[in-house]
């Protein structure tokens, strides 16, 4: 490292970091002038600066943090899932008028038929968990290759050069 | 007032708009230069695939809608159509299918959840290979 | 609508994801800054603005207002940054022996292009900080990536301003040892 002076050091870092007062940074300023080992400190100071700082100036503009916020949503959101009871609770508890214990029974009810219902709307109802799957794969040109990585969340589907087989497959 | 909760649930769970996100991706072994715009995928592609490049070619964003396929060229004559056909709480349902010159080289129906990423490669693009990669958010 | 920040806290403590999302909107690049500072590499300084975010949620109403919300978020950022080094060791992939300098890369002019001679001095820095304690390279960062003054750091750390400055010193000066050769480089700028 360049050392500047011993007795210029922590003042010079202090004024690189413009935690001086005016007169010190008068002082450093009129010592640099004539002081090349201080002057080569403070160039290194900014060298440093410059490799830590500029990378990271340039990949901030660049990202798109749409995604990461989706990701950050969905993980709050299944934290957020609140028990039937509490969920019911804190509806009384926003809404003094429904205070009144007759209101319990009949959000109950209503709660109930919609869990019965609901269903009737969809004709598949698939589990929430479960992992994407590949339906149906069809090449007349190529041989396929399907992989589902490990951790759920890529699912590679390769087309492989060489005559293709017959028919599809169907999972 | 119990028909007019039916009614609102029912609408609230009906079809959105479900965004699409296809990128197109040169994968090759010249170089090695990793497109910094492709550094939220690099880690998987780094697990996957053995290359030491990856170019962004082109990305699209588009919001599919009932079953109307759309339709996304890519270079040297080659396109993705992609077609929603249906959703099912946490997961869509896509049909897929690359084509060469109109004629399909690829058909595929795949059911996706917003986690999950499809990646469809292997058609050849000068040194490299071309890799599709389609996720979706709904 | 601009809110004040302390309703904002005070609302994402009662549980509102939309004063949430607003939090997320004005403090997000200050995390994957700093955790760019320290991890070197997009991708994994996006997997820590997420994980910290996911983790503010879960602790803000742990949030006494005893220090400035932001100083309390870098702390949380540098912090899981850290973890993060100590849970998946080095990304990159060239080790070096004792305690020799890092060896500069060839002439620029002889690469194909500057990312990858970014990249390649990326992994240079990364090895540096990795190889200085772990307080002085927060210290660093928070200085250098974000430009924080002393007494920021020093609330973001607990530790006085007086400390702070002694962890400058001396991980600046281990720092521009081992980039000594890359310190001085105009061809860089």
């Amino acid at each position: 490292m360049k050392e500047s002076c011993p007795r210029f050091s922590k003042l010079l870092e202090r004024y690189f970091d413009q935690e001086v007062t005016d007169e010190e940074r008068s002082l450093v300023e009129n010592h640099l002038q004539g002081c090349p080992s201080c002057q080569e400190g403070l160039k290194a100071m900014e060298g440093l600066r410059y490799l830590m700082k500029a990378p990271v100036d340039e990949a901030d503009p660049k990202e798109n943090f749409y995604w990461v916020w989706q990701k950050i949503e969905r993980a709050i959101q299944q934290e957020d899932k609140l028990t039937w009871k509490e969920s019911i609770k804190r509806w009384i508890d926003l809404t003094p008028i429904l205070r009144k214990r007759v209101w319990v029974p009949a959000a109950a009810a209503i709660v109930i038929l919609l869990l019965i219902i609901t269903p009737y709307f969809y004709k598949k109802t698939p589990s929430s968990s479960e992992p994407s799957v590949v339906e149906y794969v069809e090449s007349q040109t190529h041989n396929v290759m399907v992989y589902e990585s490990e951790k759920g969340d890529v699912t590679v589907i390769w087309l492989l050069e060489g005559p293709a087989k017959e028919g599809g497959s169907q999972s | 007032m119990l028909a007019v909760i039916l009614v609102l649930w029912g609408a609230s769970m009906a079809s959105a708009e479900v965004r699409t996100r296809i990128r197109i991706i040169e994968a090759s072994n010249q170089g090695a230069l990793v497109d910094p715009v492709l550094s939220d995928v690099h880690g998987q592609l780094g697990s996957l695939f053995n290359f030491t490049s990856y170019r962004l070619l082109k990305e699209v964003t588009l919001s599919l809608a009932g079953t109307r396929p759309v339709d996304i060229p890519v270079h040297q004559g080659r396109s993705v159509e992609i077609t929603l056909l249906g959703e099912y709480g946490n997961l869509v349902e896509l049909r897929i299918r690359v084509k060469r010159d109109g004629a399909p080289i690829l058909n595929t129906h795949v059911r996706l959840s917003p986690q999950r990423t499809i990646l469809i490669g292997g058609p050849r693009h000068g040194e490299g290979t071309i890799i599709f990669a389609i996720s979706t958010r709904f | 609508m601009e809110y004040d920040e302390t309703e904002l806290i005070s609302r994402c403590q009662k549980g509102d994801q939309g004063a949430f999302k607003e939090i997320f909107d004005r403090y997000h690049k200050k995390v994957y800054r700093v955790a760019y500072g320290v991890l070197r590499q997009r991708e994994n300084a996006l997997d820590i603005v997420q994980e910290v975010f996911i983790k503010l949620f879960r602790s803000i109403k742990n949030f006494k207002g005893e220090s400035r919300f932001s100083t309390y978020l870098y702390r949380m950022a540098m912090n899981t940054a850290i973890d993060h080094i100590r849970k998946t060791g080095k990304p990159f992939v060239s080790s070096l022996d004792g305690e020799e300098a890092i060896e500069p890369p060839e002439e620029p002019e002889k690469r194909p292009d500057r990312i990858f001679l970014y990249k390649e001095l990326e992994g240079k820095v990364n090895e540096a900080l990795r190889r200085i304690p772990a307080d002085q390279r927060t210290a660093i960062v928070l200085r250098e990536v974000e430009g924080l003054s002393y007494q920021e750091i020093g609330e973001a750390m607990g530790t006085s301003v007086g400390t702070v400055m002694s962890r400058l010193h001396y991980g600046r000066r281990r720092m521009q040892e081992l980039l000594k050769d890359y310190v001085h480089q105009e061809t860089l700028k």
